[in-house]
């Protein structure tokens, strides 16, 4: 028991070492032409994940005169904050906004917080079945959206919440919450043995050994299913086109859909507004960056 | 303990936020004069349509005082889940609706829309609307079109119209054709010059328009009435059928519409026509208001392709009362008004054809022109429509079995058949055969 836990600091160590060498190693400023064609191959991979970014970004201060006259492939011509401007009034922007950010917050919170319950009853619990419990939750993700619409409807009239903000967090919190605990509970599987009865020994009770031992342990997967979570849910769009009709509860996606006409589409406040919609997400990922390369990186090393 | 305290006030905070929002649901239809009528409306709020109904609104709230809320949503929310919230108790007092027997007239067929003969007869819409141009509004008890009953107000019509780049036919010396012959020798000249004579997309329905435009030119009322309203079996074999899917493939094989019309979608060609890169674009009249404001480069003009028997087209998207409408009485009101004479004719001089004949004179003479143009057609009739409206499959199904043929990866008679097949099956699945 103790041989375990005296064995992690010495593999962090370890590790902490040869980390230190790989970095000396840089410092030489030794490339090899493999570095150099991993570079560049980089900067295109980076460029051509920019480039409709670019092109929406290009698009989203013309003028549709400027428009017409050179495609979407210019500069603009005369800049106009005019397709953002426009599109903020006419959709409400603030109010989109606001009920995308707290549907998709409250999901994400809701979400993980099931996430680990679960995981933690079926990766470290090991509830008898487990497995195909967990291929039964999934279903809730691997079932096609289109097949949900119809009994949620019948479902969320009945009890009356159709065309409320309630219906959209409870069906993403059951569905985000599937996939999380499919990953989390594998990851929970091989969570170390000798730390729990570690904790058991020194008399933790479940919450406790949910709370101090688990929990801070697996902080960094449970922040990327978090933002994952977030992201998702903001750019979700089937299912809240289904439940959300009125104006004062649709979300920024909807919004967005309700300025492309029939026949007609005007191109350049689609991408002002488009350039409006995903400003929230960059902003959410460049904040837990840091979070998201730790987690990814932690599941690697597993 | 902290879990379980912020799982209860999370879930406080959800319920709150939804219950204001749950509530305000009331029953049945009101006699009360209401404070507010909702209309949910799709097109553009640029569009002549879309300024006539805020104006009849206005009018509307003069007159009784009761404030009319439009709200904005998108096409594809409105086609796909109306069938959902019509049945709920969130409806809108009016919506607009698509028209078509896969559209309107399945909300129809499915009770979800108000019967509105006693307004009919109240106001006078049928002695208003006439012939054709309101045949998109009635509808059988089984959905389909030019029924008896009405179920919708039509306020604008819209046809498709070829538009020619003047300057480009005098910098060629070629004619504005007047025949589809002397159509195809003018391609046929821009195409010996280096120009690709006809913008076209198949991406979306440009190629569709174009074909069924074709048919159009050979098609009689039988053919029209076996297709749109099931009258007889559709005669597969017939040259209106052929005709069109061969030409458009001679066309694309002589060049004069380009295999890259594959990859294209309306707003594509849309903008290339405005840019002056194409001599000729069939499209729909909804785009002419945007071509008189955003054409500056060159002088333009349009017809109907030559050689049409009918046009391609019809009154546009209808305004409908949702049956679990609480005030239908006011809302029926408020329809009225979008067929008056001041409203129809604002619809006139914003580029846009009323559907209500004898409208004052039209300032601007392109619209003019394009008015008197559609109603050469409807008065006699002679209205096509548009090819998808037998079934809702066909919307997707059309377009796909024609973009084969630019892609040249299939036969005319493979296209024929494939279209035929959709059609059989598409109908089928309606059960609106009698």
């Amino acid at each position: 028991m103790s041989q375990a836990t005296m064995q992690a600091p010495t593999s962090q160590a370890a590790d902490a070492e040869a980390s230190r060498s790989r970095k000396t190693n840089k410092s030489q400023h030794i490339r090899t032409w493999a570095d150099w064609m991993t570079l560049v191959l980089l900067i295109v991979g980076a460029l051509i994940m920019l480039f409709p970014l670019i092109i929406l970004a290009m698009n989203a201060f013309k003028t549709i005169a400027d428009y017409n006259a050179t495609g979407p492939l210019t500069l603009p011509a005369h800049p106009t904050m005019r397709g953002i401007e426009s599109f903020w009034k006419s959709s409400n922007f603030p109010l989109k906004f606001l009920n995308s950010f707290v549907i998709s917050l409250v999901v994400a919170v809701l979400g993980v917080l099931l996430s680990v319950l679960n995981s933690f009853a079926l990766g470290i619990g090991r509830v008898k079945g487990n497995r195909w419990i967990i291929l039964l939750i999934m279903l809730a993700n691997m079932m096609p959206q289109e097949a949900l619409l119809y009994p949620l409807y019948t479902m969320f009239k009945e009890a009356g919440i159709y065309n409320t903000q309630l219906s959209i967090i409870i069906i993403f919190t059951v569905v985000q919450s599937a996939y999380g605990t499919y990953l989390l509970s594998a990851v929970y599987s091989t969570f170390p043995q000798a730390i729990l009865e570690a904790a058991t020994i020194d008399g933790a009770t479940r919450w406790q050994t949910l709370i101090k031992v688990v929990l801070p342990i697996s902080w960094s997967t449970i922040s990327v299913l978090f933002v994952f979570f977030f992201v998702w849910t903001w750019n979700e769009y089937m299912i809240p086109m289904a439940f959300l009709m009125d104006d004062s509860v649709q979300t920024v996606p909807l919004a967005l859909s309700a300025l492309q006409g029939q026949h007609t589409i005007d191109a350049t406040q689609l991408a002002a507004a488009s350039l409006l919609s995903i400003i929230p997400t960059i902003i959410f990922y460049i904040i837990f960056q840091r979070k998201l390369n730790q987690g990814i990186v932690a599941g690697a090393v597993k | 303990m902290n879990i379980k305290s912020i799982v209860a006030a999370v879930a406080v905070a959800t319920m709150s936020v939804t219950s204001l929002a749950a509530c305000g649901s009331s029953d049945k239809q009101s006699s009360e004069k209401p404070d507010m009528l909702s209309v949910w409306t799709y097109e553009p709020t640029t569009s002549a349509q879309y300024q006539a109904w805020k104006k009849s609104a206005d009018k509307f709230t003069q007159d009784t005082g009761i404030k009319v809320k439009f709200e904005t949503k998108s096409f594809t929310q409105i086609a796909q889940n109306s069938s959902q919230f019509l049945d709920s108790d969130q409806a809108p007092d009016v919506m607009e609706s698509n028209r078509g027997n896969g559209s309107a007239g399945m909300l129809a067929s499915m009770s979800l829309l108000t019967d509105l003969s006693p307004y009919v007869d109240k106001y006078g819409w049928d002695k208003k609307v006439t012939k054709a141009d309101s045949s998109m509004a009635r509808y059988t008890d089984k959905g389909v079109m030019n029924g008896d009953t009405w179920y919708g107000v039509p306020s604008y019509a819209e046809f498709q119209r070829v538009y020619y780049n003047k300057d480009m036919f005098a910098k060629y010396g070629i004619q504005i054709p007047k025949t589809l012959d002397e159509f195809e020798e003018a391609c046929q000249k821009f195409k010996a010059a280096g120009v690709t004579p006809i913008d076209a997309d198949a991406g979306e329905y440009g190629v569709m328009w174009l074909w069924w435009q074709l048919i159009s030119t050979k098609a009689d009322n039988k053919f029209m009435d076996a297709w749109q309203m099931y009258k007889q079996p559709v005669d597969w074999k017939g040259e209106a059928f052929t005709f069109a899917t061969n030409k458009i493939n001679e066309w694309l094989e002589k060049g004069y519409i380009s295999r890259t019309a594959t990859g294209l979608k309306a707003e594509d060609t849309n903008s290339s026509f405005i840019k002056g890169d194409f001599p000729i674009y069939q499209t729909g009249t909804w785009n002419q208001s945007r071509f008189i404001t955003q054409i500056k480069t060159f002088d333009w003009e349009s017809h109907i392709l030559p050689g049409s028997k009918m046009a391609q087209g019809c009154t546009g998207n209808l305004l409908v009362i949702p049956e679990k409408s609480k005030h239908k009485d006011w809302s029926a009101q408020l329809l009225n008004n979008v067929l008056s004479e001041d409203i129809q004719t604002g619809i006139a001089e914003e580029g846009g054809i009323p559907v209500v004949a004898n409208v004052k004179s039209v300032k601007n003479d392109k619209n003019k022109a394009m008015i008197e143009e559609y109603s050469t057609f409807s008065k006699k009739n002679a209205l096509s429509y548009y090819p998808d409206y037998p079934a809702s499959n066909l919307t997707d199904a059309i377009p796909a079995a024609l973009q084969e043929l630019v892609n040249g990866t299939k036969k005319p008679s493979d296209v024929e058949a494939q279209i035929q097949k959709a059609y059989t099956d598409g109908v089928k699945d309606m059960d609106v055969k009698n």
